[in-house]
Order: structure tokens, then sequence, then C-alpha cells
């Protein structure tokens, strides 16, 4: 058995390490700064509520089609906005107000579908959530297992790409070096758009369980964006394990340290929750700008290793 | 329905309103290169404390016992009676409340360009003035000591006094909408000769420098750091002073009004498509996208019967779709920048002349 909260502050972290790992691959690989990473996740939610009122597919069955919908939307996004804009040289500050616009078109879009699916199959879009679809073993939520679960699968999977497939380290080379690597006889536009496609789908799929707990509507992702962000700049924007890192910390900590503290100040302070987030972003942007991908690892390894006294092995010759 | 009167009065307040909030925001993006994100703060700055202040303050002038928010209806119509008789008390709150928005805008444009001494990437502060600024907003709606919480607070009229005249055979009831125009109108004037003045100077070339090459203008010994703060501090204390003005004009503050969409999004798209650096592009883009966001709302009820989707929508649809229009296929703006000549073009025929 798993306490509520716990598991609510753990399926958190998990959409927002999601999001925050999307945010991060766009910016990384492609240098697009994504204000759009929360609304695919909003997108991944009304595909869920879609295929579960309309076609009575399982809530974990549309994940699939939340993870398909969303990389089919994040290529369209690519296609439409960022390759012109990237192919006639736009500045990253542009590139960044140009996702803003994306962002604002596509909560406009979310609505006038909410009130599409109301108007025409008299279905609950606004102040939703899809507890009732949920399953339980033992206790534990299927929430906390199935997201638990792709959130590692996810994080083992983009792990190995990376690192294992030439497709992966083409990929890295890519967010280094576009020029060179095109110099290499590497189709960018190929790993671009494969980017985008993970860039749309990993939110989307993390949305996908939003509505379990939360109460749902197409602007929920005006929240959410400040944890995106928040796991980002925490994480350094820089590698896929900072981005996870920062989304785990912002969530566990947006959850249960708001909740602890209502304990002690009131119930009043439930709403201020992401503020959390903004305060951790705040301390990180003044005390070390560069995130957690920034902080010395190796030194602290080595004070580690000195306290334990642990020698390192002698490198053969 | 053709629009009346009233329509083209309140677009023309609008438009005064919000030129001085595009023309600052020209200065740090357009000439500076900041991606400032946070512009709706600034405006909640000076709105917000339109709605904190004034009150409260004339509650103590006229020694109005009680608690400011519980009683704020009555307190603010006993002030506004007496303001009605007191046009220079009515001047003297509208103009410390104007140099106080104009101090709180400033401060807290210097507090949001601090990270910029960490050395921060400039995307970095958009997204993290982006980030503050939901923070900043929802503190207002939800905390009630300060404006009274998810129900607001109404606003003391300074223009209330005007009501006792009528000129040019306008009605004494519309006679405070002309001292929001004429106020408005003095604001913009000063920011505009401020903004013209600088991007006309060196100091103009500096900055337009700085959004070109950090790197190089840093190299040419100029504190890079500190230009970005004093151009932040300065766009936002103008800012400032547009929020006040706007909670004035509509008599009443919550913490929804400043919100990003209108504030930070609607002033973005407005001084792109017009062009950065370019004071022409940044007043027609704000006139044509506020005329058309009035005409949006004034035929609302025409267009539920035109669009298969509810209006409310259209608004957002619009400002989305422009913004990367705009940026894929004019990035330049209506009005590209051209380069600011140091000497008028007279000058410089005269001076050809006389070398020729």
């Amino acid at each position: 058995m798993i306490p509520p909260l716990f598991s609510s502050a753990v399926v958190f972290a998990n959409i927002i390490a999601l999001m925050a790992i999307a945010c991060t691959l766009a910016l990384t690989r492609t240098n697009v700064p994504n204000f759009t990473a929360a609304t695919f996740g909003t997108i991944g939610i009304y595909i869920s509520l879609t295929f579960i009122k309309l076609f009575g597919v399982g809530l974990y069955p549309s994940l699939f089609f939340c993870f398909c919908g969303g990389g089919i939307v994040g290529v369209v996004a690519y296609y439409l906005v960022v390759r012109p804009l990237r192919k006639r040289g736009a500045t990253r500050e542009e590139l960044m107000i140009a996702t803003l616009g994306l962002d604002i078109f596509l909560i406009a879009l979310l609505n006038i579908y909410a009130d599409y699916l109301t108007l025409t199959f008299k279905i609950r879009t606004r102040e939703f959530m899809l507890r009732a679809y949920d399953f339980d073993v033992g206790g534990v939520d299927g929430v906390f297992i199935v997201s638990t679960t792709i959130f590692f699968a996810v994080l083992v999977a983009l792990h190995l790409i990376f690192t294992k497939t030439r497709i992966g380290i083409a990929m890295k080379a890519l967010g280094e070096d576009p020029s060179l690597t095109e110099c290499q006889g590497v189709n960018t536009e190929t790993l671009c758009t494969l980017t985008w496609f993970l860039v749309g789908a990993l939110p989307a799929t993390a949305g996908g369980f939003y509505p379990v707990y939360w109460i749902s509507n197409p602007s929920v992702s005006l929240f959410l964006v400040v944890s995106v962000f928040a796991s980002c700049v925490l994480g350094g924007f820089a590698t896929i394990y900072d981005a996870a890192a920062g989304g785990y910390i912002i969530g566990l900590a947006q959850t249960l340290l708001i909740s602890y503290m209502s304990k002690f100040f009131g119930s009043w302070i439930l709403s201020y929750g992401f503020f959390v987030a903004l305060l951790v972003m705040i301390i990180t942007v003044f005390l070390f700008p560069q995130g957690l991908y920034g902080l010395p690892w190796n030194e602290t390894v080595k004070k580690v290793r000195k306290i334990f006294r642990f020698r390192e092995k002698p490198r053969g010759i | 329905m053709i629009p009346g009167i009233e329509f083209f009065v309140t677009l023309i307040v609008y438009i005064l309103i919000f030129l001085i909030v595009t023309i600052s925001y020209n200065m740090a993006y357009g000439y500076t290169g900041i991606p400032d994100f946070g512009r709706a703060m600034a405006a909640g700055a000076g709105g917000f404390l339109c709605g904190y202040l004034p009150g409260r303050l004339m509650a103590y002038v006229l020694g109005i016992q009680g608690d400011y928010l519980e009683n704020s209806i009555s307190i603010v119509d006993t002030t506004n009676a007496f303001l009605k008789g007191s046009p220079l008390m009515s001047i003297a709150l509208l103009a410390l409340t104007l140099f106080l928005a104009a101090l709180a805008g400033g401060a807290l444009g210097l507090l949001a360009s601090l990270p910029m001494f960490r050395g921060i990437r400039l995307f970095y502060l958009g997204v993290t003035l982006l980030a503050i600024q939901i923070g900043f907003n929802t503190i207002f709606y939800y905390w009630r000591p300060l404006i009274g919480g998810p129900l607001g607070v109404t606003v003391p009229d300074p223009f209330r006094w005007l009501t006792n005249y009528s000129l040019f055979g306008i009605p004494s009831s519309s006679m405070r909408l002309v001292g929001v125009i004429i106020t408005s109108g003095v604001v913009l004037l000063i920011v505009s000769y401020y903004c013209i003045s600088v991007s006309r100077s060196p100091l103009g070339r500096l900055l337009k420098a700085l959004r070109d090459d950090e790197k190089g203008t840093e190299t040419l010994g100029r504190d890079v750091r500190k230009l970005y703060i004093e151009v932040m501090a300065v766009s936002y204390a103008f800012t400032g002073m547009a929020g006040a003005l706007f909670a004035y004009y509509g008599g009443y503050v919550v913490g929804l009004h400043f919100d990003k969409v209108s504030w930070t999004f609607w002033p973005v798209a407005m001084v792109i498509l017009g062009g950065l650096a370019n004071y022409k592009g940044t007043i027609i883009g704000t006139v044509s996208f506020l005329t058309l966001r009035r005409l949006i709302l004034f035929y609302k009820t025409e267009l539920e019967f035109i669009l298969p989707f509810s209006p409310v929508w259209l608004e957002d649809l619009v400002l989305g779709v422009i913004l990367m229009l705009v940026l894929i296929y004019r990035p330049r703006g209506l009005f590209p920048e051209k380069p600011e000549l140091t000497l008028s073009k007279e000058n410089i025929r005269k001076i050809k002349e006389e070398e020729g």
C-alpha cells in the first residue's frame, strides 16, 4: 500500500520529468526553446479522453495513441513552424516567440475541440477526471505503476539510443554542430523530424496520466509550464538525465513540500503549489545558473571517495 | 451594425495606453534584444498599485476608519465624492500614483533583470520572466490583503472632477474619458520623446550594437549587464505607468487583469508586426492589432453565427497565427529597420553640397 500523497507526487514527477526531457531535447538537438512542451501534454489529455469516451479504448491502451498523436503534432509543428524559421536562420529568441505563438494557437484549438466534443457527443470536456478508468494492484494505483515504468523505460531507451545507436549519436552531433554533422553525410532533416516526433510524443504520453489524479481542462498547461521550465532550468537545459532529475526534484517538491507545509500554514498554501517550482527556478538562476549539469560532480565524487578512502584503481599501461 | 462613438473612444484609450507599452517594449526587445516575456508584470506593478494605494491613502487623508477591503466600495464612493469637488487633490493623486507606478515598475524591472548579473543566456531570462509573471499574477489573485483576492477592488477616480464641466458639446458624463485620453496622451508623449531621443543618440546605437553582437560590445569596453538592467528598469517604469492609467480607466482591479496574453504576447506581436527598432512600425502594429481585437469583441454576437466555433477563441487563434506567420514570412516586420542617421537628412545634404 502506497500513501496517496506519495503516489500522486511520483506521478506528477513522472509527468513533469517527461515534459522536461522533451523540452530539453528540443533545445539541445534543434536549438529551439520550446514553449509548447506542456501544451503537447494537454493534447495527450484530449487524445486520451477522445479514445476512452468515443472509441471505448482503455486508459492505458489510449497512451499508444497519445504517443503517436503527440508525435504527429510535433512533426507537423516542426514542418510548418520550426523548419521554415531554421531555414531562414532565425535567432533563438525568434524561435522562442514562434513557439509561443504556436502554444497560444494550440490552446485555442484545444478549447475549440473541447467545445466540439461537448456539443456533438455530450462529453464533459472541462473540469473532468479519468480516475474511474484506472486499475488497482494491492492498494497501489495503476497510474503509479504505469507512469513510473514508462518514465524509466523512456529514460533507458533514450540513453541506449543516444549512446549505442548511430542515429542517436548523430542526433547528439546535430545538437553540437549542425553544419559539421551535415558535412559528415548525415541527413539532418530526418534527425530533426525524429527529434520533434519525440518532442511531441513524450509530453503527450505524460499528459495521458494527468487526468487520473488531477482535474483537467484545455488550459491546464498554463500552470504546468512553470514546473516544466523550472525542471529544465534546474537541469541546466543540457542533458536528458539532468532534465529528468530536475523534473523529479520539482515534481516531488511541489507536491510533498506544499502538502507538508499546509499542516503548519493551513490549506490556503495549496493554491501556491507551483511557487515551489518558481522558487527553485529563481534560486537556480541566481546560485548555479548552469543547473545540475554545471555542478562539479567529478569533484564531489572525488571528495566522497576521499571520505570513504576508496582508492582509484591504477590504470592499465 | 456600425460601431458607434463609444467604440472609437474606447479604442483611442486602448491605443494610447498600449502605445506606451509597445514603445517601451520596443526599446527592450527591438533595440536591445531582450526577449522580455514579463511585460505584463510591469503593467501589473502599476495597475495593482492603483488598487492598493490610492484608496487607502485617501481613506487615511479623509480620516475614514475601518477595514479598507471590507468597505472598499463605500470608501471609494466617499473618496470619489470628495475628489469630484477637489481638482487639485485629484491631479495630485493622479501624479503621485503615476510616479509611484513608474517607480514600482522600474524596481520590478531592476529585480527582473538581476539574473543578468549571473551571466545567464538571454532566452533563460525570457523563460524565467514568463514563469515569474504567472506567479506575480497568482499572488495578486489569491492573496486577499493586497487587492481583495478573487473579488478585486474598486479604484478611486481622479478624473471625476471633470464631470463638473462640459467642453465642445461633450456631455459632462463623458468628460472623465477625455481626462483619461489627455493624461494617457501626455504620458505617451513623454515616453515617445524619451525613447525616440534615446534611439537617435549614441546610446541608441550602442543598444543596437549590443543586440547585434553582445560579445563584440563587451570587447569594446561596455558593461553590457549594466546596459541590460538600465534598459529593463526604464522600460518597465514606462509600462508601469500604462498599467496605472489602465486601472484608473477601468476603475476596478483584480489579479486576473494584466494577464500575459493581453499585456505580454499581444504587445510582442504588435512590435514584431510593425518592425523591430522602428517607431512607425510599432505605432502601426499597435493600432492595427488593437482595432482588430476591439472589432472581434464588438462583432462577437455576429461572428457566432458565421464561425463554426465560439468567437472567444478567435482572438487567440489570430494572435498565434500572426506571430508565426510574421516571424516566418516577414521577420523584419511591415517596416524594416533602417540605419539611424546621426544627422538629419537635410544636414547631410547641406554638408554634401558644401563639400561638392
